[in-house]
């Protein structure tokens, strides 16, 4: 691929971050506008701001990679991750804005009236969103090197350095506006080539359906039995709704009701997105069968213009597709560093400016130095485990303390901790161990250890009755009541 | 004007979106104190709940009847729709329908939870 196509793809897309970021800075200036913002956001600007970032490296990229390389059971992930936010939408948006949280720390605390609570819930969140910015550090290097010919490095330190540039100078400030923009673009870098690879394909082979695709496995990935299926849901399904990027943008919507409708758009923004990695994939088994056997599965979407348009439109394509891309590392890595550095700067810094702008910095760096010591692994599998940890840690805190009046401090403590360290563990040894060697309940944690973070919740909250917090009730009815009374309706 | 960093929520003031003189905060105020009012806050909550589980266990029934019906139906993995493989075609399109209309149905009935609820604790 020409080199020349990468960069200036990659120079537009922060261009255009920039610029949508300034106007969207012009029209909230004032403080007062930021608060009156989250009664003016209509819920298509939210829904696209939350598909924006949600569609990070690993659907991007990693779902045709995967598809690539294991077929139909590859389409359980984006099954996966659209059918999380169905579980986010039943069982915790509304109440989850009816609390008034801007974090989920925040949360926590306020449910169970303990600061020991926040401070654990915290330290998982900021683990969580460490391990999820990884993966998409991983898909930007892996961008550069196909793209660009560059050292791989330069993909992750670009776009650590755009976000800690854009969140630390308050450009970023706008993020809604960005964010819906980064959906809309990542959509477009996906549909527009895909039309056009059908044409092509369509044209030489006298079919406008591509050839059924090959039964041959083109790796030597063994198929999934259905517990790896099961774990694998069981983690997408419920480790959604911890996610801590997630949450902020609920708090833009002005009530309980309208989180709902927003969700419910954004699960028909998701839906139209994922038909397009799937295409990806099942194009590429055909016509990029060489791809997996190479290793570079997840390259998948960035080749496939150029190699079957070809000529200028290939190249023209290809700088759609690379622009896409990046939307997708920069809109999730932004969104997370700006959630982990309010978590950070309230906890550590005492909620100052000057900590918010260190607590950003240390939370894009930290990942940068982790992903620079890391290899990648197929990165809709990475973040399949960083959905693994979410759902054995902060799932069972947030469903319990919305549903269940018995939860208290110490049973949340003892969940959180006893989940993540199951499920930690069981991620350090898979990557010890190593892809062929680590057995299925070790690669695919979430099926034991979910129920168990749930169970050591519930038993612990049982065994330390009295110290349920006295506030319960009316927190409970704050989750759980319509912000208005109905007048306009009747 | 100055401009200040928001990195927290203001303090969880009521809001007093005042209609025909009870405010949203007296209605909970009231919800909250009395017996009466946490009974109807107690059967809200538990009808959001039942709600939210019958959907998601049907739409997770429906989930798996997709693979089942792929291994036990003989014969229809392998066929086509379109040129395109059955199976391909169920997994990687047809379950989005299925999670979107889950979505509608939940919404539409957790909101009318919401009205009844309203209606009994607002008029009392």
């Amino acid at each position: 691929m020409n080199p020349v196509v990468g960069v200036a793809a990659f120079a537009a897309v922060t261009l255009a971050t920039a610029v949508v970021g300034f106007y969207g800075l012009k029209v909230s200036r004032t403080t007062g506008d930021f608060y009156v913002a989250s009664r003016t956001v209509k819920p298509w600007w939210n829904a696209s701001a939350i598909g924006g970032e949600y569609l990070s490296a690993a659907s991007f990229l990693g779902v045709a990679g995967l598809i690539l390389l294991s077929g139909t059971d590859a389409l359980w992930y984006p099954v996966g991750y659209t059918a999380g936010y169905l579980m986010l939408l039943l069982f915790v948006a509304a109440p989850l804005r009816r609390s008034g949280a801007y974090t989920i720390p925040d949360f926590t605390e306020a449910r169970l009236d303990s600061s020991a609570v926040r401070r654990v819930t915290s330290l998982v969140v900021v683990v969580v969103g460490w391990l999820y910015i990884v993966p998409q550090l991983h898909g930007a290097a892996l961008a550069i090197r196909i793209t660009t010919g560059l050292p791989a490095w330069v993909g992750p330190v670009a776009v650590v350095a755009v976000v800690c540039i854009t969140v630390v100078a308050g450009g970023m400030r706008s993020v809604t506006f960005v964010q819906a923009f980064q959906y809309w673009l990542k959509l477009t870098a996906l549909a527009v080539p895909i039309v056009f690879i059908l044409l092509v394909l369509g044209g030489a082979t006298g079919t406008t359906a591509p050839a059924a695709p090959p039964a041959v496995n083109p790796s030597a990935l063994a198929p999934a039995g259905p517990y790896q299926i099961i774990s694998l849901l069981v983690a997408l399904l419920f480790g959604t709704l911890g996610l801590p990027h997630v949450l902020v943008r609920f708090y833009t919507n002005p009530d309980g009701q309208s989180a709902r409708r927003t969700t419910l758009i954004v699960l028909g923004l998701l839906s139209v997105f994922y038909l397009l990695p799937t295409a990806y994939g099942m194009i590429g088994r055909v016509v990029a069968p060489d791809l997996a056997e190479s290793g570079q599965a997840d390259a998948l979407v960035l080749l496939l213009p150029g190699r079957v348009v070809g000529g200028m439109a290939g190249d023209l394509l290809s700088a759609l597709v690379v622009a896409g891309a990046f939307a997708a590392f920069l809109s999730t890595t932004s969104g997370l560093v700006v959630s982990l550095a309010g978590v950070i700067s309230q906890d550590v810094f005492g909620g100052s400016v000057r900590g918010f702008r260190l607590a950003a910095l240390i939370s894009a760096l930290v990942p940068l130095g982790i992903a620079s010591m890391t290899e990648s692994m197929a990165l809709a599998g990475s973040v399949g485990l960083v959905f693994a940890f979410t759902a054995s840690t902060i799932c069972p805190v947030l469903l319990l303390g919305i549903w269940w009046r018995g939860l208290t401090d110490a049973g949340a403590i003892a969940g959180m901790v006893t989940g993540g360290v199951f499920c930690g563990s069981a991620m350090v040894a898979g990557s010890v161990l190593g892809a062929a060697a680590t057995p299925s309940w070790l690669a695919q944690p979430a099926a034991w250890t979910v129920p168990v973070a749930f169970a050591v919740m519930v038993l612990v909250s049982r065994a330390t009755q009295g110290r349920v917090p006295r506030t319960m009730t009316r927190v409970m009815t704050r989750l759980h009541t319509p912000e208005r009374p109905l007048a306009t309706e009747r | 004007m100055t401009r200040v960093r928001v990195t927290a929520p203001r303090s969880l003031r009521p809001t007093a979106v005042l209609t025909g003189g009870r405010s949203a905060a007296a209605l909970r105020e009231a919800a909250e104190e009395s017996d009466a009012g946490q009974l109807f806050v107690r059967s809200l909550i538990r009808s959001q709940l039942r709600l939210a589980l019958v959907v998601a266990l049907g739409f997770l029934l429906i989930l798996l009847a997709f693979p089942l019906m792929l291994g036990l139906v003989p014969g229809l993995a392998d066929s086509t729709i379109a040129g395109l493989p059955f199976d391909w075609v169920l997994l990687g399109a047809g379950i989005y329908p299925v999670i979107g209309l889950s979505a509608w149905l939940y919404v539409r009935t957790a909101a009318r939870n919401e009205a009844r609820y309203r209606d009994l604790a607002g008029d009392k």
